[in-house]
């Protein structure tokens, strides 16, 4: 039944866009805390890794609904057509070159170094990353200089609302580029935001979408009752699911790292991340992740004209290092792909 | 209020019916007045207060009624007059000693309780009827009908309390401690004992049976003497065709439904000042001259319900009477009473066909409003820091997210329950139930309930009735946040301060008493925040909402009201228009719909919000909401210097 035809046959205003949001989204638990419908307006609220509506919208029509990549519709399901790794123009292993990366990024540093290049070769006048926030969830930050990069650096695997801050920089009167780096939900949000027709500033100023390899989420506050479960003290400086058979969730802080049985994490992941097919974030302009069996490099996915460029200036820049990636590696990739979309269609999250 | 002392006796002046009152109790030579504020007693308290020194007595206002009447009753027992005040509410508070010091008697200072009613609940969580604290302890009951009744069954009830050695309770209701009229005042009295106890003299309830028998004689010699006395009184036929019986303001409504239907000689009204205990002299004499009586009282049907039942042992001699009123459904039986409504109720026992209101007038007037009256219901001040506070409330249970509830409190932030609270509050009832139902919440957790739970509370409330369901909690380990809403005044009823503040009621500094040690002695976790600064305010609650225990988190921030009468607010706030998105935003309206200060006005004509100059403080708040940052907050401060 179209919502007209329930309208009609209830004889009940429509529901808002909000509700629709609230209905969908939110109150099925099906939010993953992305940030695409945040910063729009005040209505949806993030605190701790949770977002959250306290008033009634009456609006008919809006984009928190239309952004929200966990709403069921076109582009959520997997485009089998573009191959389990989704759009693909190479694929490479890399590492940054600097050496004040070492110890603070997360494999190759090959993230930090393409933004902190972006952001000094003015592609871009702003770059969006995630970084800690208060009680140690994780929250979006604008960062437009490669000392506010390197802070950045490094991932926390919590729910961080990152893309927050780019609706909130999008909404200034400015001309400059954005560079968003964000997880497959991310990147699907930044796609559906450079699309819409009623939000012509992200198409027009986000200039580049990293994308971030990712099995699964866990809420803030799950993270860290995992944590106090676990002994761990927070601050996370930062966190990884290696790849099977690991098995664990590993966690740095300042008395070192931690490894956490994955069984013990499996009530922190957000249930929304059950219904995520992405594993490489296929929408983004590059792709990066882990290098199987490589613990100084990064996996990278070059997906658009826009993304090579950014690498090749990067290489040329003296600031990446590539490498041909592992053919078994890459068949692993692609079996991990075929599996994350496998168990989203069947509704289950990976338990190792 | 106004110092009363100094008025000129014999010349008329417009006085309030609680200025009356306390005219009345000074010209009786009242040493000693305590109170609780509340609506509509209020004044009647800070008159006396604000007189005190004129007339050289003693006003305090103490921590709640039961207080109030206890430390007055120790005056009396010295050999002062004494009395206190308070609402219907209050005397429910003060029921328990009222119950024993009947018992035990006043000393030779008479006491007095005033209490005021609230029919039609205009100012109160009920409209509960508090003349049945007379019938359940035995004690005289005056109801004047105008100020300048009042002011004289003041001096009497002074005098019958020492008659009988027991309280004596006067009750007015809100059209009366509020209407104004003609008073002539009298002489103040002159020259008071000493106050000085016996030490061999012991004053208590024991032994209660015996005693009890005493308590009945005092009310039966009080009523020989309310009977002898000028308050009960007859005008109208000898033999009526309809006897109105009423009291309060009842009386004049009844006298005007007569003048209104032009039936003078042919309904009489029976006027009762004196209405417990009943004179049944009178009323049987009267019962006997008629066949048709109606009876006129606000709330409940308290004389009603005892004529019928003297009726009923006279019925032999007195004959068939029809009796008209609360059960017969020809007065209302909740609500105000009126002329008009009285004027239909005699209209239909006499069948004349008169209709006091026009059938089409209420559609009409309902009409009338829908177009020339804007939408609005009661909330908080411009500046009210409550709405600050429950907005952050409201933000902070959405996020939590796992059905948060408030139990709320009395005082302004009562209305958290209406829109202007943005519907935050759960439950209300009465002075400090609120943490008793946080209480009970708290320890639900071992039967599967897992809903966080916020008790808020106002400072005054806090002392008023608060502290037992604190200990109790902090006792029993119940797990709840407690939210101390504290204004520093108790704003509802008219900043009368509290122990809180340190100020007395004579305006002059007391010992503070301070909450968060207050806390702290009970070993409580308190922690205290700005609700003004909404990030903070919502970061501490969060906080503390994710902790378990009884904890306590204090949300202060003066009263605007308050603050306005003492050097205003620090901002002047400014809509920048090339920002505020106005229809386009997409928030919709978000500060002048949602978050609704009253300072905040959509422009229809301009389609964008604007400030409303003439309501608005400068609190700053309404600018920590804007989502587009087009609500600013000027410091007048630098306004001026520049």
């Amino acid at each position: 039944m179209s919502t007209g035809q329930a309208r009609s046959a209830a004889q009940e205003p429509p529901p808002t866009v909000l509700q629709r949001l609230l209905d969908e989204v939110i109150t099925p638990g099906l939010c993953v805390a992305c940030g695409t419908c945040l910063g729009l307006c005040p209505h949806l609220v993030f605190f701790d890794g949770q977002v959250a509506a306290p008033d009634a919208c009456d609006l008919e029509q809006g984009r928190c609904y239309d952004l929200c990549p966990q709403v069921a519709g076109a582009g959520q399901g997997p485009r089998e057509h573009e191959g389990v790794l989704g759009p693909v123009r190479a694929i490479h292993w890399a590492r940054a070159t600097a050496g004040e990366l070492d110890g603070r990024v997360q494999y190759g540093g090959v993230v930090s170094a393409l933004a902190a290049l972006a952001l000094e070769e003015g592609l871009v006048g702003e770059a969006v990353l995630t970084a800690a926030g208060a009680r140690g969830a994780p929250a979006g930050v604008r960062v437009s200089d490669r000392e506010g990069v390197l802070a950045a650096a490094g991932s926390i695997y919590a729910a961080a609302g990152t893309l927050r801050e780019l609706n909130q920089a999008l909404a200034e009167a400015a001309d400059h580029s954005l560079l968003v780096v964000g997880l497959p939900c991310q990147a699907r949000g930044a796609a559906k935001m450079a699309g819409h027709p009623d939000y012509p500033a992200a198409g027009r100023r986000l200039g580049m979408v990293i994308g971030l390899f990712c099995t699964m989420n866990l809420s803030a506050r799950g993270l860290r009752a995992v944590l106090a479960e676990a002994g761990v003290e927070p601050p996370v400086l930062r966190a990884d699911f290696p790849p099977p058979p690991a098995g664990v969730f590993q966690v740095t802080t300042a008395a070192g790292l931690s490894e956490i049985p994955l069984e013990k994490v499996y009530d922190a992941v957000l249930p929304g991340c059950k219904t995520c097919g992405d594993l490489t974030a296929e929408t983004a302009d590059l792709s990066v992740g882990a290098a199987e069996g490589e613990a100084g490099l990064n996996t990278v996915i070059v997906r658009t004209a826009r993304g090579q460029e950014l690498l090749e200036r990067a290489v040329a820049a003296g600031v990446l290092e590539l490498r041909r990636p592992a053919a078994a590696s890459l068949e692993h990739l692609k079996e991990a792909a075929a599996g994350k979309r496998a168990r989203a269609a069947a509704g289950e999250v990976d338990h190792g | 209020m106004a110092d009363i002392s100094g008025l000129t006796p014999g010349r008329t002046v417009l006085m309030q019916g609680n200025e009356a009152i306390a005219r009345g109790a000074l010209e009786a030579g009242v040493s000693f007045a305590a109170a609780y504020p509340g609506n509509p007693s209020s004044e009647i308290l800070q008159t006396l207060a604000d007189s005190a020194e004129g007339a050289g007595i003693y006003a305090e206002w103490s921590t709640n009624e039961k207080v109030a009447l206890e430390a007055a009753a120790a005056a009396s027992y010295c050999g002062l007059r004494a009395m206190a005040s308070m609402k219907q509410n209050g005397v429910n508070v003060a029921q328990d000693f009222i119950c024993n010091l009947t018992i035990s008697g006043s000393g030779p200072g008479g006491l007095v309780l005033v209490t005021c009613d609230d029919p039609g609940a205009i100012s109160s969580t009920n409209e509960e009827d508090a003349r049945f604290i007379a019938k359940l302890a035995d004690l005289p009951l005056l109801e004047p009908s105008t100020p300048a009744e009042a002011l004289a069954m003041m001096k009497f009830a002074f005098d019958l309390s020492e008659d009988i050695e027991n309280l004596v309770v006067v009750r007015a209701i809100s059209r009366l401690s509020h209407t104004r009229s003609g008073v002539v005042p009298g002489e103040l009295a002159v020259g008071r004992p000493r106050p000085a106890w016996d030490p061999k003299r012991v004053i208590t309830t024991i032994p209660a049976v015996p005693r009890h028998q005493v308590m009945k004689d005092k009310l039966a010699e009080a009523g020989g003497l309310m009977a002898a006395g000028p308050f009960n009184s007859y005008g109208g036929p000898d033999n009526p065709e309809l006897l109105i019986i009423a009291s309060g303001s009842s009386v004049l409504y009844a006298a005007e439904a007569i003048d209104i239907l032009g039936v003078g000689r042919r309904v009489g009204l029976l006027k009762l000042g004196c209405t417990w205990p009943l004179d049944e002299k009178l009323l049987r004499k009267h019962l006997a001259a008629t066949e048709r009586v109606l009876f006129a009282e606000e709330v409940d049907p308290f004389i009603e319900d005892h004529v019928k039942s003297l009726y009923a042992q006279h019925a032999p001699e007195l004959g068939i009477k029809r009796f008209y009123g609360k059960a017969s459904g020809h007065t209302p039986a909740i609500g105000e009473l009126s002329p008009g409504r009285l004027a239909a109720a005699v209209s239909e026992v006499l069948e004349l066909g008169h209709q006091a209101v026009d059938p089409g007038y209420l559609e009409r007037a309902v009409q009338s409003a829908g177009a020339m009256a804007a939408p609005r219901e009661v909330g908080f001040c411009p500046g009210c820091p409550h709405r600050a506070s429950y907005w952050a409330m409201k933000q902070v249970l959405a996020v939590d997210g796992r059905a948060g509830l408030v139990s709320g409190d009395i005082g302004c932030y009562t209305m958290g329950v209406l829109s202007t609270g943005f519907n935050r509050v759960n439950s209300v009832h009465c002075m400090g139930s609120g943490l008793g139902i946080s209480s009970g919440l708290g320890k639900l957790g071992r039967f599967g309930f897992d809903q966080p739970v916020i008790s808020v509370v106002g400072d005054s409330t806090f002392f008023h009735a608060a502290l037992p369901g604190i200990v109790n909690a902090r006792w029993n380990q119940a797990d709840y946040l407690l939210v101390v809403l504290d204004n520093s005044a108790t704003a509802m009823t008219g900043f009368q301060p509290h122990p809180g503040t340190g100020q007395l009621a004579s305006g002059q500094a007391g010992a503070q008493v301070d909450i968060e040690q207050v806390c702290r002695s009970l070993g409580l976790d308190c922690r205290v925040a700005d609700p003004y600064d909404l990030a903070a305010t919502s970061d501490a609650l969060y906080d503390a909402l994710q902790q378990k225990g009884l904890r306590v988190l204090i949300l202060r921030r003066v009263c605007a009201l308050v603050q306005g009468r003492s050097g205003g607010h620090p901002y002047r706030m400014e809509i920048d228009p090339e920002l505020c998105r106005g229809d386009a935003c997409g928030c919709h309206r978000f500060c002048s719909r949602v978050f609704k200060c009253p300072g905040l006005v959509f422009d229809q004509a301009l389609g964008q919000a604007v400030i409303d100059e003439v309501t608005c403080v400068g609190c700053g708040v309404c600018a920590q909401i804007c989502p587009a940052g087009a609500i600013k907050a000027l410091a007048k401060d630098q306004e001026a210097a520049a």
